[in-house]
């Protein structure tokens, strides 16, 4: 959820897509600015954070990752709880994959956070010789659907950056809470902050 | 569940280390730690949702799926000599709905409930300890349960002082009681600190029963009874020890005691000992199951399967055959509680095993009431403990309550939800506990008579009751169905205890049996889920 305090907001972003369209590469570009040319399927890490700077506020995503949950369609309810943006990811040379973004964009209007910031990305935007996807095409969905639309290249870095800032500054920034939040457990506060004191 | 017809693409791989059919909590714990361990795991599910006999769900799903497990599945015919059928126990009997209001079915969705009521965590328990070191602590969120009460004969409830400040704090103590009391609670705090030999508690009241240890400090009949119910929990009269089925010893009762209290403020924003997931307990398994696909564990929802591959020449368990017609292959399988291979033999056994042993096996009665206003003004989330003897005179069984309110997201605002339990070994009496409390904390409405409140029984009572817009009670089963065959195993139904501790401590000594030597959930490093770039700025 998005919540805000002195200009912080933390804001919970969730990424869709079939499997292969590149929801980790954008990740892993956006977050440590690396691209793996054949990057395995998501196992290992799934959750990251990001701080992006706007002139008004500073916007801490905390990134989920569907760590494969996705590949059978079994993502668990969790996952979308409490989302303040979702990156809903496709192929720009793999129409099936466009056709499965737009799947993803119904589940997400049902899964139902109607301030839900949500972007579309149509990744392997380099690969311009093998594109089954018009920009245009996925342009007008976006419009018919209140999705904004990029298109990406986590390998070139195209957009990637342009992207997430996007979303921050969507995000509005006064957002009432719409969900309950409670405390996030942590271990032992109070043993760390003294072991930072004595070696300080 | 929105009908859901995405056919699946095969599969892949078809052979794992492990298949594991229902997402329940211990399925999904032995699904994480299997995974961690570096097993490849197929984790599956017949159902649209995760969690199992585990779940939270919407308040129309919740009663599907109850009706849909209180009877036995059809027993298929077995296709070929090398395949075993795959059929569903009835682990819910008894169900029995009343609606006195038509707003709850309608707000449905707005609802997640869960079918594994009461349960809470304690701040300190090894189930946070676990979740905590696995880092699934990031994908959840909780809320401090505010208070606990105690039913007394009188029918009032009675605030529990459960630590220092609260004895302190309590008005309706005796100076002497509070004394008493206090002394009581340094002894085991002297005990535990090991400082001092002669501080232990002997030996010898150490394994008599707790509640003669209780009497011979000099606690007074309340004090004792707040003590062994509202804070150790024991299920059955503990004053009667003869028929008593479950005699809580002074070591575990006081061991109990210093988990209670080492729980308050272990966590700084925590208010008391206990607290509950937001969205309910399904959340729990979620996480897990989460935790496990990081680690590699490939899951598919909505995914019978409808028999068990025997290997031909050997008898052994091979594989199993989804629904979809694929076949696949592992060394090991684990099931849900509600599965079981009918191997021909063990279908007679299990007969004759019901027919002779039916009216002995504990079962849990679990009941669900939705009101429109909480038992105690500004309280939200609250326990409330019911004694032997303090509902009725014949009363045997301990009866727990567990009030939750929107502000855990289980229901929408202005609705309240409570969850009742107590051990049982038949329907009759079970409902009869759980009706009792059901009196003593609700007015219930007038059927016949909408719109018009229920009179109130305990008319002399001037707080108004919150009134009851809908219940469920039901039976739950806890007995195992043991394996078929090797290499097959059935995990536990949800046990009758408040807490996480015996199920987790049950799943890790199953864990440590069919992995031995292997690590049960080894700590994740920072590294594992932030690779090393946890934290970084970014400019823009």
């Amino acid at each position: 959820m998005a919540s805000s305090g002195n200009k912080n907001i933390n804001a919970k972003l969730v990424l869709l897509g079939d499997v292969g369209a590149g929801k980790s590469s954008l990740v892993l570009r956006f977050v440590k600015g690396q691209f793996i040319e054949f990057q395995e399927s998501t196992i290992g890490a799934a959750f990251f954070s990001q701080t992006v700077a706007l002139n008004e506020a500073t916007v801490k995503f905390e990134i989920w990752d569907t760590a494969g949950q996705e590949r059978y369609h079994s993502l668990a309810p969790m996952y979308y709880r409490g989302a303040a943006a979702a990156i809903i990811v496709y192929d720009i040379t793999n129409q099936t994959s466009f056709d499965r973004a737009k799947k993803w964009v119904q589940e997400l209007q049902a899964q139902g956070n109607p301030n839900m910031v949500m972007a579309l990305a149509g990744n392997k935007s380099d690969m311009l010789d093998a594109r089954q996807v018009a920009a245009e095409e996925a342009q007008s969905y976006a419009r018919e659907n209140s999705l904004f639309f990029m298109e990406t290249s986590a390998k070139t870095a195209n957009n990637v950056n342009d992207l997430f800032y996007e979303i921050a500054k969507r995000l509005p920034l006064m957002q009432p809470a719409s969900n309950p939040s409670g405390m996030v457990l942590v271990d032992r506060p109070a043993d760390k902050a003294t072991g930072a004191s004595c070696c300080s | 569940m929105e009908g859901e017809t995405t056919s699946y693409p095969p599969i892949e791989p078809s052979t794992f280390d492990l298949i594991v059919v229902g997402t329940g909590l211990p399925e999904s714990v032995v699904a994480a730690a299997a995974s961690a361990a570096g097993e490849t795991v197929l984790h599956l599910d017949t159902n649209p949702f995760y969690g199992a006999h585990y779940a939270s769900l919407p308040l129309n799903d919740f009663v599907t799926f109850l009706q849909s497990h209180s009877q036995p599945s059809e027993v298929p015919e077995a296709e070929s000599d090398d395949s075993i059928p795959l059929v569903t126990r009835s682990l819910y009997s008894s169900l029995e709905i009343s609606s006195h209001s038509d707003e709850p079915l309608k707000n449905s969705r707005r609802f997640n409930i869960d079918l594994a009521g009461p349960r809470v965590f304690l701040c300190s328990d090894s189930m946070i300890d676990v979740i905590l070191k696995t880092g699934i602590n990031q994908y959840m969120e909780f809320k401090s349960v505010d208070t606990s009460f105690v039913g007394d004969v009188d029918g009032k409830l009675m605030s529990v002082p459960d630590s220092r400040s609260a004895i302190f704090k309590d008005r309706s103590l005796s100076i002497i009681e509070k004394n008493r009391l206090m002394k009581f609670f340094k002894l085991v705090q002297a005990h535990f600190s090991e400082e001092n030999e002669e501080d232990r508690i002997p030996e010898e009241d150490l394994e008599s029963p707790f509640v003669e240890f209780l009497t011979k400090i000099g606690l007074s009949q309340k004090l004792k009874s707040i003590i062994l119910y509202a804070i150790v929990n024991a299920s059955y009269d503990q004053d009667n020890i003869k028929s008593c089925k479950d005699v809580i010893n002074t070591k575990s009762g006081i061991s109990r005691l210093a988990l209670h209290h080492s729980s308050v403020g272990r966590f700084p924003n925590a208010n008391g000992a206990m607290i509950y997931p937001i969205y309910g307990q399904g959340e729990v398994p979620q996480a897990f199951c989460r935790r496990a696909a990081v680690k590699g564990c490939i899951y598919v929802l909505r995914m019978p399967v409808v028999c068990v591959l025997k290997d031909k020449e050997y008898g052994t368990y091979k594989g199993v055959k989804l629904v979809s017609g694929q076949r696949l292959f592992s060394s090991r399988l684990i099931l849900a509680p509600s599965f079981t291979p009918l191997v021909p033999s063990t279908a007679q056994a299990s007969k004759s095993h019901d027919a002779g042993h039916t009216d002995a096996k504990e079962k849990v009665a679990r009941g669900i009431c939705i009101t429109n206003n909480s038992i105690r003004p500004e309280v939200s989330n609250c326990l409330v403990f019911f004694p032997p003897k303090s509902l009725y005179p014949e009363q045997i069984a301990l009866v727990r309550a567990f009030q939750l309110s929107n502000n855990v997201a289980v229901c929408p605002p202005g609705m309240f939800v409570t969850y009742l339990s107590a051990m049982t070994i038949d329907a009759v009496e079970g409902k009869k506990l759980l009706t009792a409390a059901i009196n003593a904390l609700f007015s219930i409405p007038f059927s016949g008579n909408d719109g018009s409140r229920g009179i109130d029984n305990s008319s002399e009572n001037i707080e108004v009751k919150p009134t009851l817009l809908w219940s469920a009670l039901y039976m739950q089963e806890l007995n195992k169905f043991q394996g078929a065959l090797d290499s097959i195993s059935n995990m536990v139904m949800p046990d009758e205890h408040l807490d996480y501790n015996h199920l987790l401590d049950a799943i890790e000594r199953f864990f440590q049996e069919i992995y031995p030597g292997k690590e049960f959930l080894a700590t994740s490093s920072q590294s594992n889920e932030h690779p090393n770039y946890a934290d970084s700025e970014l400019d823009s």
